[in-house]
């Protein structure tokens, strides 16, 4: 924490310097430029770290300016009633904006697009709505002639009140950044895929980041009444939307302060040149095209890669380690079925009637030509596709069609054909969260202690002499080579220690001494927890080194079960795999 | 039976004009993945076509060739610059494409100002319909985009060209093992869909308030279209065009233009919700 203070600390000194050193009219400038540089920190959470970029955020800006300015009008700038009010304010647009979030992103993960131009239409409509009621708004004249908060002049004080939002805000999304939320939301952008089969409902993450950046923006907004002491439709207008999201941009979306460095700095060159170049404002969309094409970072990004060159090194503090609280996924119980499952993908009909019984604890290897619907199969059984018809039972419990993030929580890790990891994050940051997934309830995000749960089974594999990922904590999980990858995956899939375990071609890309490793591995975790393991496989020499029992899958169907050597003698399969007489 | 007659043209013009409008949109999206968040900006040019062939002293009439030529160019460039670099990264082209409209409205806003223009229409009068009189020009717009749909409706399903974007839409990367070229064919299909949009606001100028930031409304208006009727089909951008422009017109003739607006985002939201795909699924 001693970092953050002191780059706040360090904040709040220069920006109460700014009156004594350019006067007050300079500081009412920069403090305009601060209150929409908060704005835009609000568009940088949203996309930095939410993955979305919301174009027109300036609505919860004039929206909370309206309703800040006439809530001074009725109380006459009375301090206690108004700040509440402010709080309100944001909290009410902040739910909103969760409500919206959760609705858009319901059911699939690509709407971010749609997502950014549904907020684009938001601020039209509410603009045209601020413009044509003048009785509640003053319509294009504006809403003014109400009292600034507390009697605080615009010219004088109020700054000292916007110097402290500004510090608070930062100081805030600093922190989370350190906490398991940020951790959340930065795994969010890296690979959300794995994040829904850790358990989280990634919609509801989203629209979180999206409450967080509505309510940060909506406080720019009720200061920024006092601020101008009037309030105009361009307030709550796509011009400033846009703005917002070219200083997050410029400045730098993935670090927290980024957005109000570009929105100060590009402000005062805005003031100064606009009327001196009157090509200026094309100058500002081509450096942002730039940026978006070249430098998607943004400043922040490039000073960070400057500071990494002259040997800077961010040391972050690792909280002490802990054993985690139980798995909610190591307490489901009862066997995995399938019953008469059809699955259809467009035109093609994958699963046609498929019948699987698996028993409650043991291996069961998967295998089949290509096509055969082996990977499809899990696809079902996590929700990632729907059936057309039959049923997907848990013991006695129904799962069929059930979301993707409730699969952790019924009891069910999977472990993906492709390797997934958090790229660009360390490899302990994969490792926090793989140790919070199925144990962290609400609270545990907002709780640093949290980043240090160890989970069992994968200290276990962490502490395995022959895995080779001890020593690489601070690497970028992205860079690992494949058979790492694989490992890590593993790791990441039994940390909520799942009763059952699905494992796509656990082994592809491995080298033979890696692949008796996962062999290894794999009945451990298996005689440790007692735990059902479905393996998918190619290689008939790692089917016999498991010694388990076979299912053979065919167009969809199951064809036959057995012990290796019964299915091997089995005419039908032998006719799949060596071709002949059916 | 008059006032049903005339609610009945002005919803069939709403979605003629809508389906003008929206046509380009949906080529970009469709055949290339790409939301181009500059579509609007490209039906802008295109209304200011009529301007610059003011400016240079030319006839009206050249104002097609003069769209034609002006919006292309700047279509091509803008491939070639921006988009192509872009293909299969659909967050990272919007991004880019949002920066490019804000860059073509603040161009377009230094070179001609920010004052409204009027464009004249090019044909004046009104047709009588039975006991309706109604303007000429606006029943001229609904017959050509009746057949320019079905023309290129037929075109897709039966040309050679259809068949090779067909394939690059189904399957890029066996599209190119076969002997298609991609990269022109992409090309080809985002110059056309930029060149549909300039037309699109050639053709409406004359009905739009003509300003740099006219571009947003169309874009919008054009995507809850694609939202509502499935995005990346022709069938469905006809029937989006049908229900969102019918629903406009009926909710602004009945209230006002902002809870037409306001309605149809409340049933794109719904529809993203509840049926992500649309309405037309191609089975």
């Amino acid at each position: 924490m001693g970092s953050i203070v002191a780059v706040n600390a360090a904040l709040a000194l220069a920006l109460l310097a700014v009156p004594a050193l350019w006067g007050d009219f300079m500081a009412w400038q920069i403090g305009l430029y601060l209150l929409y540089g908060v704005a835009a920190q609000g568009v940088g959470l949203a996309w930095g770290r939410g993955g979305f970029l919301p174009l027109g955020n300036a609505v919860f800006f004039g929206v909370a300016a309206y309703a800040a300015a006439m809530v001074l009008n009725a109380t006459g700038g009375a301090l206690l009633p108004n700040l509440l009010a402010m709080l309100a304010i944001a909290g009410v647009l902040a739910a909103l904006a969760w409500g919206l979030a959760a609705l858009v992103f319901h059911g699939r993960s690509d709407s971010g697009p749609f997502f950014s131009l549904i907020t684009l239409a938001l601020v039209l409509i509410v603009a045209q709505l601020a413009e044509t009621n003048p009785s509640i708004t003053g319509g294009f004249n504006g809403y003014a002639g109400f009292a600034p908060l507390a009697g605080l002049d615009p010219y004088g004080n109020l700054y000292y009140a916007i110097v402290a939002l500004v510090v608070a805000v930062s100081l805030s999304l600093m922190a989370l950044d350190r906490l398991p939320a940020g951790l959340v939301l930065r795994a969010l952008v890296a690979q959300e895929g794995r994040l829904q089969l850790l358990g989280f409902a990634t919609n509801r993450v989203k629209a979180w980041a999206f409450a967080g950046a509505a309510f940060i923006t909506a406080l720019a907004g009720t200061l920024y009444a006092s601020h101008q002491g009037i309030v105009t439709p361009q307030a709550t207008g796509f011009v400033l939307s846009a703005e917002l999201v070219i200083w997050a941009a410029v400045g730098g979306r993935l670090h927290p302060l980024g957005a109000l460095f570009g929105a100060v700095a590009i402000g005062l060159l805005s003031a100064e040149l606009r009327d001196i170049l009157p090509w200026w404002e094309v100058v500002v969309a081509m450096i942002f095209l730039l940026v978006v094409l070249l430098a998607p970072g943004g400043a922040a990004e490039l000073v960070a890669r400057g500071a990494r060159a002259l040997g800077w090194q961010r040391r972050i503090p690792q909280p002490a380690p802990c054993p985690a609280p139980s798995s909610r996924a190591a307490g489901a119980t009862g066997a995995l079925r399938l019953e008469d499952v059809q699955l259809h993908a467009g035109a093609v009909h994958i699963l046609r009637g498929l019948d699987v019984s698996c028993p409650e604890s043991g291996i069961l290897c998967v295998i089949g030509p290509n096509g055969a619907g082996k990977t499809t199969m899990l696809k079902a059984i996590t929700g990632a596709m729907r059936l057309q018809s039959g049923r997907i039972l848990l013991g006695e419990r129904d799962i069929t069609n059930a979301p993707i993030h409730a699969a952790l929580d019924a009891g069910i890790g999977r472990k993906m054909q492709i390797p997934t990891v958090f790229g660009g994050l360390s490899l302990t940051e994969n490792l926090q969260l793989a140790s919070l997934a199925g144990r962290a309830r609400a609270g545990d995000f907002l709780h640093p202690a949290t980043l240090g749960w160890q989970s069992p089974a994968l200290a276990r594999l962490m502490a395995h002499p022959a895995v080779p990922l001890a020593g690489l904590s601070a690497r970028d999980a992205g860079s690992l080579p494949q058979g790492h990858r694989q490992l890590l995956e593993l790791g990441l899939t039994i940390a909520a220690e799942p009763q059952i375990l699905l494992l796509d071609e656990p082994t592809a890309g491995m080298s033979p001494e890696e692949t008796a490793l996962m062999v290894e591995l794999i009945r451990d975790y298996q005689a440790q927890t007692g735990a059902f393991v479905l393996v998918i496989e190619h290689d008939m020499a790692l089917v016999a080194a498991l010694d388990a029992r076979v299912l053979v899958l065919h167009q969809g169907r199951n064809l036959a079960v057995g012990r290796l050597d019964e299915v091997r003698a089995n005419p039908a399969v032998a006719a799949v795999y060596a071709g002949g007489e059916k | 039976m008059e006032a049903a007659l005339l609610i009945g043209l002005n919803a069939a013009w709403q979605i003629a004009a809508l389906a003008l409008l929206a046509l380009g949109l949906a080529i970009v999206f469709g055949l290339l993945r790409i939301l181009n968040m500059a579509h609007g900006e490209f039906v802008m040019l295109g209304a200011y076509a009529h301007v610059l062939t003011a400016q240079a002293g030319l006839p009206p009439w050249m104002a097609l060739p003069v769209c034609i030529g002006f919006v292309g160019l700047a279509a091509l460039a803008v491939e070639r610059l921006v988009v192509r670099h872009l293909y299969d990264r659909m967050f990272d082209s919007l991004l880019a494409t949002w920066a490019l409209s804000i860059l073509m409205r603040e161009a377009v806003e230094l070179v001609w100002g920010r004052a409204y223009r009027n464009v004249p229409l090019p044909v004046e009068g009104v047709t009588q319909l039975g006991p309706v009189g109604y303007p000429s020009y606006r029943l001229m717009v609904i017959a050509l985009i009746v057949i320019v749909f079905f023309a290129l409706w037929r075109w897709y399903r039966r040309s050679l060209t259809g068949v090779r974007l067909r394939a690059m839409v189904s399957n890029p990367a066996l599209a190119r093992a076969s002997g298609i070229n991609t990269a022109r064919l992409s090309a080809m299909a985002f110059v056309t869909g930029c060149v549909s949009a300039g037309l699109a606001g050639l053709i409406l100028a004359p009905v739009l308030a003509v300003e740099p930031n006219m571009g947003l409304d169309a874009l919008i208006r054009s995507f809850f279209a694609l939202v509502v009727g499935g995005l990346g089909t022709l069938e469905g951008l006809g029937i989006g065009v049908a229900v969102v422009g019918g629903l406009q017109a009926g909710l602004s003739a009945a209230f006002s233009q902002t809870a037409g607006y306001l309605g149809v985002l409340i049933l794109a939201i719904l529809f993203l919700w509840r049926r992500p795909d649309g309405l037309y699924r191609r089975r």
